[in-house]
């Protein structure tokens, strides 16, 4: 009877001990997003922009100027980002889309829902950017080298 | 590719460490007690000494009082009271609805498959008393559906919706263990035993990673488990 007991009282243990453990592991580098990578310096100032669902415009980059490298966010879910690039000093604005896929990406219930992208192919207007070309098309937590080469006129 | 970073919040700082530690301790003093256990002990005792059915409390348990949890029962050889090929099978099941905070719906259940052995170290091994140390190899193969309530595209605006169903995965793993088993009553015996599990190869389909896998628990939790084992000498 003793030993039962024993058997009995471990196991209540081990039950208390267990559920203890449960952790939330999510990763901390958990932001999608696509880098570009200038040529050389922004020698202009640039404010990039889309538009929402509702019709109105958000700024994703606000007035950026010396700058060889800059970060935008990528829709979750949109076949095609329509950016708008718009360079104050030389006053015009080029648009730019970027065609890509969309892979739901789920790492565990606590953590938040996440899309990975592959990005298919990048079209532009040519009144202050020179070029755009993908190097990196995998858009998703590692950002291992820029998504994006681009030249300004 | 570098895999990202993870951040673990843990309501025992290091508690898997520490259960992992003790598990070891025993096991070593255990075997230190016991020379030679692995050494088929000659006497007057039969080889062949019968089966056992048994099922696992806890998994029954963390069912009622989860959103996952796993019906398990096993059958296994006793030889010699010293040696015990096993084959365990159980039927896990997840269905974790509209988490508060991310909206995940994640469901899943399949059966799940164990074999290996245990070994019997205690000195005196006819008693009907057993502490054991074995091992087992695991497989399942499994399918999840996920979704997830609609939410904003953070700046589009969008309204978004994550649905990934009928995913198909698999998983591998092994098992180290360490158990005691005694004599309650007749043929009756209650034992538990706590794991150490090792996943080996895993197929997580195409949608990331999975939560919980059948069998095995989730992924994000300790690589500890126990089990409470009912069991009857047949």
């Amino acid at each position: 009877m003793r030993k039962t007991l024993s058997i009995i009282c471990a196991f209540c243990c081990s039950l208390g001990l267990f559920p203890s453990c449960s952790g939330i592991e999510c990763p901390v580098e958990n932001r999608v997003y696509t880098l570009y990578q200038g040529a050389d310096t922004l020698r202009d100032t640039l404010t990039v922009f889309t538009h929402r669902a509702d019709g109105t415009d958000t700024i994703l980059l606000n007035q950026a100027s010396y700058v060889v490298s800059f970060e935008l966010p990528i829709s979750y879910q949109a076949p095609v980002d329509t950016l708008f690039f718009r360079f104050h000093r030389a006053a015009v604005t080029d648009t730019v889309y970027v065609a890509k896929t969309n892979e739901p990406h789920f790492e565990s219930v606590d953590c938040n829902a996440a899309f990975f992208h592959t990005l298919q192919s990048v079209t532009f207007t040519r009144h202050a950017i020179a070029g755009l070309t993908i190097n990196n098309p995998a858009v998703n937590y590692e950002v291992s080298s820029p998504h994006f080469h681009i030249q300004f006129r | 590719m570098k895999s990202p970073r993870l951040i673990s919040t843990y309501s025992f700082g290091s508690c898997r460490r520490a259960l992992l530690l003790v598990c070891v301790a025993l096991l070593c003093c255990t075997a230190a007690s016991a020379q030679g256990f692995f050494r088929y002990q000659r006497d007057s005792i039969p080889f062949f000494r019968g089966f056992s059915v048994s099922v696992d409390m806890v998994g029954l348990v963390r069912m009622q009082l989860s959103d996952y949890g796993q019906y398990e029962g096993a059958l296994r050889l006793n030889l010699h009271d010293q040696y015990f090929p096993i084959f365990e099978m159980g039927y896990g099941r997840a269905n974790h609805e509209d988490d508060e905070v991310t909206g995940f719906t994640y469901k899943t259940q399949a059966p799940y498959f164990r074999i290996g052995a245990d070994v019997n170290i205690m000195k005196r091994k006819h008693t009907g008393n057993r502490v054991f140390i074995g091992f087992r190899y695991a497989f399942t193969s499994y399918k999840v559906d996920i979704d997830c309530r609609p939410f904003a595209d953070p700046y589009w605006k969008w309204s978004t919706h994550f649905r990934a169903h009928d995913v198909a995965c698999s998983q591998q793993w092994a098992e180290l263990l360490f158990g005691l088993d005694g004599r309650v009553w007749g043929p009756l015996h209650l034992g538990w035993s706590a794991r150490y599990r090792i996943r080996v190869s895993h197929d997580d389909g195409s949608i990331g990673k999975t939560w919980y896998v059948p069998g095995f628990g989730t992924q994000d939790s300790s690589a500890l488990d126990a089990t409470f084992n009912v069991s009857i000498d047949i």
